[in-house]
């Protein structure tokens, strides 16, 4: 069960760190789509990492490690 | 033609046959087998037993028949198999008992002490006008119930209990301690023997520290004796709290001292309690200094140092630390709390000394108790609490309650008052962090743990960074200032999500609702229209 993409809120984060940039219309959603895959890859990955632990639960160290390799992964 | 066919229907079916009978046999082996074994399981396990056992040996000659045998067998299931098992199998904590009987006793014990403590307790209160009358506030009076480890009161009980678990303890050890605490411990009144037990556990601990260094501290505390000619166990003890403070510099806990406190404070609800708090004063005083130099090492609270207090040892340093505290210095409540922690850390130490000095009589001021109770009742006590045996956690938790309202005043002052409405969307506009949560569990289908949680937020905040940059750079590159899908993909592309073998739409009609995919992938509607118009 999905929210609603916060449209605005990517909006205005862009708009902080590029005030020249501009988006096109429905351009943020492509944003929101790159976010929602973005945040399945680290899940994924901290998944693996936690397994590996043989933890059932998703801890920080498995998440910080993740973040390192997917974080890399997305800078295109 | 048919000759071949049926010699080789012959060999198909030899060649079935022989697998055929190859399963059988394994098959009816296996039948056989287990039936067999199934038969020889119990002879054979009688023999064996037989073998290894001797004792056996008459029952088996006695119930040769199988029946006989099974029925054995069966019942012997029943029955603690010791006879038939090895020896290896006998049931090993005959020993134990010993160890059990003694606890069980030293428990009683405790109990017994425990209603003394709080009828002599009731009665200090009521009948004598005991200075600690501050103490004996509510706080007191929920406190006394909870004698376990905060008076460290050595009555003769507590003297006989810590001979009488002075065998379960390191002899050398416990021996001098007791013979200090023996000294102490005649005015003292119930309840103590938990302590002393804990005392005694404490002091294993503390005879390594209070022999180390009983000098050096005693200089500081002459400097700092104001209430009441320090005798030699009050030096020692802040000697020792010296050394322990030295020693356990990771213990240092506000709270850690604060519950020391408490206890000292605790301990001066006997009629022996305003020497105690003399002595804790003075012994205050040397532990703040040492406190204060220390107080930043200390302050870092660990669990651990509470349950060192817990053990009931410091509870009785405590309070005299926060006596001798109040009394040298009421600067504030940080000093305190250091002392505390020092207290707290050389509890073992401490209690020790304080039994001595428990003959002394000390001017206390009671005023100062309620406070230094107040400011030990922090949180050091609530996980004391939880640590200590549920005997004590009733009255400790109603006293914290007591001390937050003169604290929270204090605390108002120096938070910066926020407008109503903090404006932070403005300053830093952020994604819900409750749609990442729900997000990242979605995709994970795991527990997470809460701190994860914030390392995922922080690197969504870095991911909309390096987004940004990105994109930006792709539009330029383009010639273009607005981001646009095309962008879009090749960031996707370039990320690796977007292959040829997964392309864009099909990610868009994946992972976006309905009404996004409708607005993002053109679609041919009725009329010649494409929608939304390209």
């Amino acid at each position: 069960m999905k929210r609603a993409a916060p449209r605005s809120t990517l909006r205005r984060i862009i708009k902080t760190h590029k005030p020249q940039l501009r988006l096109a219309t429905n351009a943020d959603l492509l944003v929101h789509l790159n976010f929602l895959l973005f945040l399945h890859r680290l899940a994924e990955e901290a998944r693996t990492n936690a397994f590996e632990n043989k933890s059932k639960i998703i801890k920080s160290e498995h998440t910080v490690a993740a973040a390192k390799v997917i974080l890399k992964k997305s800078r295109g | 033609m048919l000759s071949f066919v049926k010699s080789l229907v012959c060999i198909g079916r030899v060649e079935m046959q022989l697998p055929d009978l190859v399963p059988e046999e394994t098959s009816i082996a296996t039948f056989r087998i287990t039936k067999k074994r199934k038969k020889l399981s119990i002879s054979e396990f009688e023999r064996a037993a037989d073998k290894r056992l001797p004792q056996n040996q008459a029952q088996s000659t006695l119930d040769s028949t199988a029946l006989a045998r099974s029925l054995r067998l069966s019942l012997g299931s029943l029955i603690p198999p010791d006879t038939v098992e090895k020896r290896g199998l006998l049931r090993r904590p005959k020993n134990r008992k010993a160890i059990d009987m003694e606890a069980f006793e030293g428990g009683v014990e405790q109990n017994m002490l425990k209603r003394k403590a709080q009828n002599y307790l009731v009665d200090s209160e009521t009948a004598s006008g005991i200075p600690t009358a501050m103490l004996a506030s509510d706080a007191e009076i929920m406190l006394s119930n909870t004698e376990l480890f905060v008076q460290p009161q050595f009555d003769e009980q507590s003297h006989n209990k810590l001979s009488a678990l002075e065998p379960q303890l390191s002899d050398s050890k416990t021996s001098a301690q007791t013979s200090k605490i023996s000294d102490a411990a005649q005015e003292d009144e119930g309840g103590t023997r938990r302590y002393s037990a804990d005392l005694i556990l404490d002091h294993e601990h503390v005879d390594g520290m209070t022999h180390v260094s009983p000098k050096p501290p005693a200089n500081q505390q002459e400097d700092k004796q104001d209430h009441s000619p320090q005798s030699n166990p009050m030096e020692q003890l802040s000697v020792s709290e010296e050394v322990v403070v030295g020693t356990a510099e990771h213990h240092a806990s506000a709270g850690y001292s604060e519950h020391l406190e408490e206890k000292l404070t605790k301990k001066a609800k006997s009629p022996i309690t305003t020497v105690e708090d003399a002595r804790v004063k003075t012994e205050m005083a040397p532990s703040e200094e040492e406190g204060i130099a220390e107080g930043s090492v200390e302050h870092q609270g660990s669990p651990e140092a509470e349950r060192e207090i817990a053990k009931g040892v410091g509870a009785g340093s405590l309070g005299r630390h926060s006596h001798a505290f109040s009394s040298s210095e009421k600067s504030g409540m940080e000093p305190l709390k250091e002392a505390i922690e020092q207290a707290d850390e050389l509890e073992d130490q401490v209690i020790t000394v304080e039994l001595d000095g428990l003959e002394e009589e000390p001017t206390v001021n009671e005023t100062e108790d309620p406070e230094s109770e107040e400011l030990s009742m922090k949180t050091p006590t609530f996980v004391r609490a939880a640590a200590y045996k549920p005997l004590l956690s009733t009255p400790r938790p109603v006293k914290p309650a007591s001390p937050k309202s003169p604290m929270q005043p204090l605390r108002a002052k120096p938070i910066p008052k926020s407008s109503g409405a903090t404006r932070r969307k403005t300053s830093k506009p952020e994604v819900a962090s409750s749609l990442i949560k729900k997000i990242f569990s979605h995709y994970v289908k795991m527990p997470v743990a809460r701190d994860a949680y914030k390392i995922v937020e922080k690197c969504c905040e870095r991911y909309f960074k390096q987004l940004s940059s990105d994109l930006e750079a792709y539009t330029s590159h383009a010639g273009r200032k607005t981001v646009e899908m095309a962008d879009l993909e090749v960031l996707m592309r370039r990320q690796g999500l977007v292959t040829d073998k997964m392309p864009l739409h099909v990610l868009i009609e994946r992972y976006l609702p309905l009404e996004y995919r409708k607005l993002l992938i053109p679609v041919a509607v009725s009329g010649n229209k494409v929608f939304p118009c390209k």
